[in-house]
């Protein structure tokens, strides 16, 4: 943070603030984490303890609201510490949303877990690390106010959501194989996406990351490598078509 | 040197040519680019109102000691510019250059040129009565003459022009509705203006300096004394009334440099630092020392 302000308790109050953050960029990492744990090890005790674990990130973004308006209403802030608790605001409901998606990771991976082990389920880590990293990242470029790191993260989810095409017809074709393992599948698949939209989040906080670093949004358009919602499959055919490809 | 030009180029504000050109696909471009990419994305369009009066290289000297040195910029007309600065960074200074009333002064003097419409008010021979029927001026503290609100107004207008009965009254009349005052005092515009309230006696100031017709007014702290209420019909009449006039307003109050301007100059020991739209002053200023002053961090 840059020189220190005449109040001094404005400081610690925007010093709070930030620390609210990365304490919720922490858990959301650690939640993310432990879910995918949960997916691989079968263990419903760790699943239960990520679904519970919610509560305390919801707690924190209730309080963060708080402190925030709070802020707003009694010290007027101007120009970079606007900034400051606007972009606050922002990351903190996209950092509550990362943490209900691995929450519903871990609540599918009980259900997952009632059923024989499958083959599809080992392809599930990969794109969850990579989601991970991409948490990982933007919590350590907010920390260090680094807009070219977010940057990095903001083009690297391109990578997830390919990743996350290429599962979605990997999920597809098991099923099409196997028809009793569609409960199983259908449980992957939603994990999948909800991995995907955590890469998303991601890159929300990325751009927020960048506005309040340099004052102007990033309203680049950003590169999509999920194709999956353009994609049909039909039972005759093994592999997926584009929709209105011959 | 002209700090305002030399500030303006640095914005990316003009550069529309960038609209134009197809851009590249954002995976190949460098990271450095892509930033670069989005700032000029962000241009606001909207050209500025004309210059009313132009602030060329002015400096002013207390007896030896400068207090301003070397000032730039434009007043645009039918805007409302703010001068905010720490206490003696020569915002009040550079108001009382606008209409010379620093003459009445001696030792004081100023250098460089303020070109009205194109005429340069510091030139030698002006005649200032004229300069100060269209540079109007309000003070801190409101100063109403001792004498009934009717010829509080009229005393400017009987000073310019000899109107007949009906049409002074209805000039009166009309400054004091223009300055939101009218309602309030048209039962006692023989009491005298003395009576009124600290925001009432503002106003009635306001309606003296508009009664003359002027094109350009100048605004010194003019709510500072004031309470809330009063403040905001101060700022509400400015908002209107910069319809019709070249507002500079002189605050200590950032908050209202941000609602009621439309342009912000910060100086800081008699020199110009940061001069932009008043959004952007407030939101993302170029100048750290701008952002450390408005943020409330200047030690």
């Amino acid at each position: 943070m840059p020189a220190e302000h005449i109040i001094k308790r404005y400081d610690e109050e925007l010093d709070r603030l930030n620390k609210m953050i990365v304490e919720m960029g922490g858990l959301a990492e650690s939640q993310l984490a432990a879910a995918i744990d949960a997916v691989v090890k079968r263990d419903s005790d760790l699943a239960a303890s990520v679904v519970e674990g919610d509560g305390r990130v919801d707690q924190i973004e209730r309080d963060l609201d708080t402190l925030a308006i709070r802020l707003l209403a009694l010290r007027q802030p101007m120009a970079r510490d606007l900034r400051e608790i606007f972009v606050a605001l922002k990351i903190a409901s996209d950092l509550e949303r990362i943490c209900d998606y691995a929450a519903n990771v871990a609540k599918r991976s009980i259900a997952l877990a009632q059923t024989p082990p499958i083959q599809p389920v080992y392809a599930l880590p990969r794109m969850a690390h990579l989601a991970l990293a991409l948490v990982k990242d933007v919590i350590d470029a907010y920390v260090e106010r680094d807009a070219d790191k977010a940057l990095g993260v903001w083009m690297r989810d391109e990578e997830l959501d390919e990743m996350y095409s290429s599962l979605f017809r990997e999920f597809l074709t098991y099923m099409m194989e196997d028809p009793r393992i569609i409960g199983a599948c259908t449980h992957l698949l939603f994990m999948a996406k909800n991995i995907e939209r955590i890469g998303d989040h991601a890159t929300n906080i990325a751009e927020n990351l960048y506005y309040l670093v340099h004052g102007t949004p990033l309203d680049q358009r950003r590169p999509k490598g999920d194709k999956s919602s353009l994609e049909v499959v039909s039972p005759e055919g093994s592999s997926g078509r584009r929709a209105g490809a011959p | 040197m002209n700090s305002t030009s030399s500030l303006a180029k640095a914005r990316p504000a003009d550069s529309q040519a960038s609209e134009a050109a197809p851009r590249p696909s954002l995976a190949e471009m460098p990271l450095a680019a892509v930033r670069h990419a989005a700032e000029a994305a962000a241009i606001r369009p909207e050209p500025p109102p004309p210059t009313k009066v132009d602030i060329r290289d002015v400096s002013f000297f207390y007896g030896d000691a400068q207090a301003l040195k070397n000032i730039s910029l434009p007043l645009r007309d039918r805007r409302v510019t703010a001068f905010i600065g720490p206490s003696g960074c020569g915002k009040s200074t550079l108001l009382r250059v606008l209409n010379r009333i620093y003459e009445l002064y001696p030792n004081q003097r100023a250098t460089g040129a303020v070109l009205l419409d194109g005429a340069d008010i510091l030139a030698p021979g002006l005649d200032l009565n004229r300069l100060r029927a269209k540079i109007g001026m309000v003070f801190q503290k409101p100063t109403p003459f001792p004498m009934a609100i009717y010829d509080n107004i009229a005393f400017g207008i009987r000073l310019y022009e000899k109107l007949p009965k009906t049409e002074l009254d209805d000039r009166v009349e009309s400054a004091l509705r223009r300055a939101a005052l009218w309602d309030e005092v048209k039962d006692k515009l023989r009491q005298s203006g003395l009576g009124l309230s600290g925001g009432q006696q503002q106003r009635l100031c306001i309606a003296r300096a508009i009664a003359v017709e002027p094109e350009v007014l100048l605004l010194d702290e003019p709510a500072s004394a004031l309470d809330p209420i009063s403040t905001q019909r101060i700022e509400e009449l400015i908002a209107e009334l910069k319809a019709d006039y070249c507002i500079a307003i002189v605050t200590h109050n950032m908050q209202q440099a941000a609602r009621s301007s439309d342009y912000t100059a910060f100086l800081y020991l008699g020199e110009l630092i940061e001069f932009d739209e008043t959004e952007l002053i407030f939101t993302h200023p170029r100048v750290k020392r701008t952002e450390d002053y408005i943020t409330g961090r200047f030690g």
